[in-house]
């Protein structure tokens, strides 16, 4: 995608018109979502490195919040594709 | 100290923190890329032309590329070194882990010489 974009014009326009396609969008979606998903558990696993959050009470508040956040932004990437 | 030949730094602790390293690298790019994009929405060809054209943002994204085939080596070693083992697949294990992880290689190798060819071989 990246190499199509920056390739010429025509294969930028070409990457943007393929967005319209539903297929497309949702496998778009789904892949942004698995990333979104990723990086806030990797973020939060990055804070309980710095001892942020490792109590028991602290891990399983840690983890709800990560979860309300993923979904959060899945849905804002929803909103984004469509 | 028995030090694996397959794991990316050859030893536990590299993997460690080139793992949260290359972490923090791709969090920081996602970001870029996506208040670049958010404030952006009528994006244009000559915009994402220039900011590529940009030294700054080809050696960031490169960073980001090396940290990606860095971060995906580390956690799918861990992945296949728990689950490819003799004690779940049988005496195969080891062969197919092999072969999972040349696989890997491979792709990290293409990926890795096709992301340069895409930041420089730009016009």
């Amino acid at each position: 995608m990246l190499d199509s974009s920056l390739d010429s014009q025509e294969s930028f326009a070409a990457v943007r018109d393929a967005a319209n396609n539903p297929v497309w969008k949702f496998i778009l979606w789904a892949v942004l979502s698995a990333l979104a998903y990723h990086t806030i558990m990797g973020i939060r696993h990055l804070l309980m490195d710095c001892g942020i959050g490792e109590s028991l009470k602290g891990g399983k508040s840690g983890a709800t919040i990560a979860l309300i956040l993923a979904i959060i932004s899945i849905a804002l990437i929803g909103v984004w594709v469509w | 100290m028995v030090t694996s030949v397959t794991s990316f730094g050859r030893s536990g602790l590299y993997d460690w923190l080139i793992q949260r390293v290359g972490g923090v690298v791709m969090a920081a790019y996602l970001i870029f890329i996506v208040g670049y994009l958010a404030s952006n929405p009528d994006l244009t060809y000559e915009q994402w032309q220039t900011l590529f054209g940009q030294l700054w943002v080809r050696v960031f994204s490169f960073l980001t590329l090396v940290s990606f085939i860095a971060h995906a080596w580390i956690g799918l070693w861990a992945v296949l070194t728990d689950y490819l083992t003799v004690r779940l697949m049988g005496d195969k294990a080891t062969v197919l882990r092999i072969i999972a992880q040349t696989v890997l290689g491979g792709v990290a190798v293409t990926y890795l010489i096709w992301g340069i060819e895409i930041i420089w071989g730009l016009k």
